[in-house]
């Protein structure tokens, strides 16, 4: 149960709609409901994870709880200040970056804009220096702080961000898909980052593609879709969904009617099938019988390959935006 | 203690001084910048030269067109700095980090109209020098602290109005490309390159309301050989008072384009 005192972030029946111009005579507006009526809290020290498609409503949620957006209806509070009123006192207790390069001055030093974003923060002048320092330590940036940040590497430019971002020492922090575009390295080091701001006792609303990387940071996670939150719950529970189901990826080389014909035999038995160029997956119940009837197939090579694994927190995903999606 | 808190700053020069820095810094390489600080009113103030020359003007008309060039240069570098400033930041995703900070939308235009319009200050002082050491015009002695004050004036009424037009600019990407449009016309209603009389009367209501009009008349008068106070006196405390009657607008207007922008999501190029 949550204590209400521990409450960071609150979120009710939140909404927000944009309108977009259509036509070039006659203008008309049209309404786009980028978030629909939904609800969630955040917990002190919790991370808390949004995870989407593309055009979800995980940005605009993330920059209505910034202040950067009016929620069109709904309330949602931060340290139980209303975010459409009171921005002048949450303001100064968050931080935020936004994923890709955006969000830098490219042509300044990573000091420099430090520098700048400290004075936007109006952090006292005989700190400033010292929380440069210490921040430029954290996110493993020491030495490299004169060069233009138009040298760094998209990793680099991202942990700048959390840099910026920490500046102020805020309570709560907004990450929108902060590997993004990252290599794999880089992504496992802006992970660590995560972590040990966690460890900081900050409390972090982390949105994201990635579902190792949901899996790996958050406390809880929000799957959104066309605007609503259609599960939420923590990682684990959200993979018992899918407990009893087993995932079946059958390698073919080309497109073939016995596989299809096969699988078609087995209809009653599929959760859910879907295609790519040469793979097929299968979401089934009852793997031992789907095996059988494929090991045939397998023998006389109509396909290469087959993998039997547990349903991951992906495959939840997937499902869950195929059952939300009309 | 490094947490900010979210108060007015105890001494703003600090934060000045680094936006000044980084607007420098920004554009120190700028081939655009050197053609609006340099190339653009050298233009204005040589061909405004050769036809006030043509036209038989005296000496003081000479004046006006060549130190005219350098208020157009000083104009026009407010007019396109922000203009790129408020589009970079858009596009590079750094408005949206201005105006979820806890400084104010309204001191941070404020800050930067002041550093641009101190950038602008080039052109003005190199048209001093062509004045001076090319036209070998020399200011009276008494002339000189009538000219700074002027000047000052003249810089307020710049800012006053460079603040106000850039809200326009964070509003929406629309009305801040509108603004570019009014580069001429407002060089032309504020007379900065001829004398204000050579207006049609009809029109001078407009121009009237513009502080640099004002302050354009003042700083011309404050070049003749012949001072006459008190009209002096009147073109500086209008073009104050109507600087500071756009400041009032200003100030009124800052909280509706924050909460329109909050509403339309117009602060990021996406």
């Amino acid at each position: 149960m949550q204590n209400e005192n521990d409450i960071v972030v609150h979120v009710e029946h939140l909404n927000k709609i944009f309108y977009s111009i259509r036509g070039y005579w006659r203008q008309k507006k049209h309404p786009v409901e980028a978030v629909k009526d939904i609800s969630f809290s955040i917990c002190k020290g919790e991370l808390f994870g949004m995870v989407g498609p593309n055009g979800a409503g995980k940005t605009t949620t993330v920059k209505m709880l910034s202040t950067l957006l009016l929620p069109t209806g709904g309330k949602a509070t931060i340290f139980g200040h209303d975010v459409t009123r009171d921005t002048q006192q949450i303001r100064p207790r968050i931080g935020f970056t936004f994923g890709g390069n955006k969000g830098l001055y490219g042509r300044l030093s990573a000091l420099d804009n430090l520098k700048y974003f400290a004075e936007l923060y109006k952090l006292a002048p005989e700190t400033i220096e010292n929380r440069i320092k210490e921040m430029l330590e954290v996110v493993g940036l020491t030495g490299r702080e004169k060069d233009r940040v138009e040298t760094y590497s998209s990793g680099m430019q991202q942990r700048l961000h959390l840099a910026r971002a920490m500046l102020h020492d805020p309570d709560l922090i907004y990450l929108d898909e902060p590997t993004v575009g990252i290599d794999p390295i880089g992504s496992r080091e802006i992970r660590a980052l995560i972590k040990e701001l966690v460890q900081r006792g900050k409390t972090i609303l982390l949105t994201t593609h990635y579902m190792y990387e949901a899996e790996e940071l958050c406390d809880r996670i929000a799957v959104v879709n066309h605007g609503e939150i259609v599960a939420l719950d923590t990682p684990a529970s959200l993979k018992m969904r899918a407990s009893n189901e087993s995932v079946i990826v059958i390698h073919t080389p080309t497109e073939n009617s016995a596989l299809q014909h096969e699988l078609a035999n087995l209809k009653d038995e599929i959760v859910h099938l879907s295609n790519s160029t040469d793979t097929v997956k299968i979401h089934t119940r009852n793997p031992g019988r789907i095996l059988n009837s494929l090991a045939a197939l397998l023998e006389r090579q109509i396909i290469s390959n087959i993998e039997v694994r547990n349903a991951t927190l992906e495959d939840v995903y997937v499902q869950v935006i195929r059952e939300s999606t009309p | 203690m490094s947490r900010s808190s979210g108060k007015a700053r105890h001494n703003p020069l600090p934060f000045i001084g680094k936006q000044i820095s980084i607007q420098i810094q920004m554009r120190a390489l700028s081939v655009f910048s050197f053609g609006l600080l340099i190339f653009q009113p050298a233009v204005f103030s040589t061909v405004g030269y050769m036809l006030a020359r043509m036209a038989g003007k005296p000496a003081p008309d000479l004046i006006y067109v060549i130190i005219g060039g350098g208020i157009m240069g000083m104009w026009s570098s407010m007019v396109f700095t922000s203009f790129f400033d408020i589009n970079n930041d858009r596009r590079h995703g750094t408005l949206e980090l201005i105006v979820g900070s806890p400084t104010s939308l309204t001191t941070v235009l404020a800050v930067r109209t002041f550093a641009n319009i101190l950038t602008g200050m080039v052109s003005m002082l190199l048209s001093f020098v062509v004045v001076i050491f090319l036209f070998k015009f020399t200011i009276p002695l008494r002339n000189h602290p009538y000219i700074i004050v002027s000047l000052l004036v003249l810089f307020f009424g710049f800012w006053s109005i460079g603040v106000f037009l850039a809200h326009f600019r964070v509003a929406s990407r629309v009305t801040g490309q509108f603004i570019n449009y009014l580069e001429l016309p407002v060089a032309i209603l504020a007379a900065f390159m001829f004398p204000f009389e050579y207006l049609p009367r009809w029109i001078t209501w407009l121009s009237n309301s513009i502080p640099l009009r004002w302050g354009v008349t003042g700083l011309n008068a404050s070049f003749q050989q012949e001072l006459i106070l008190s009209n002096l006196w009147q073109d500086w405390a209008t073009s104050i008072g109507v600087s500071f009657i756009y400041l009032l607008v200003t100030y009124f207007l800052s909280k509706k384009v924050h909460d329109m922008i909050r509403v339309t999501g117009e602060l990021s190029s996406v």
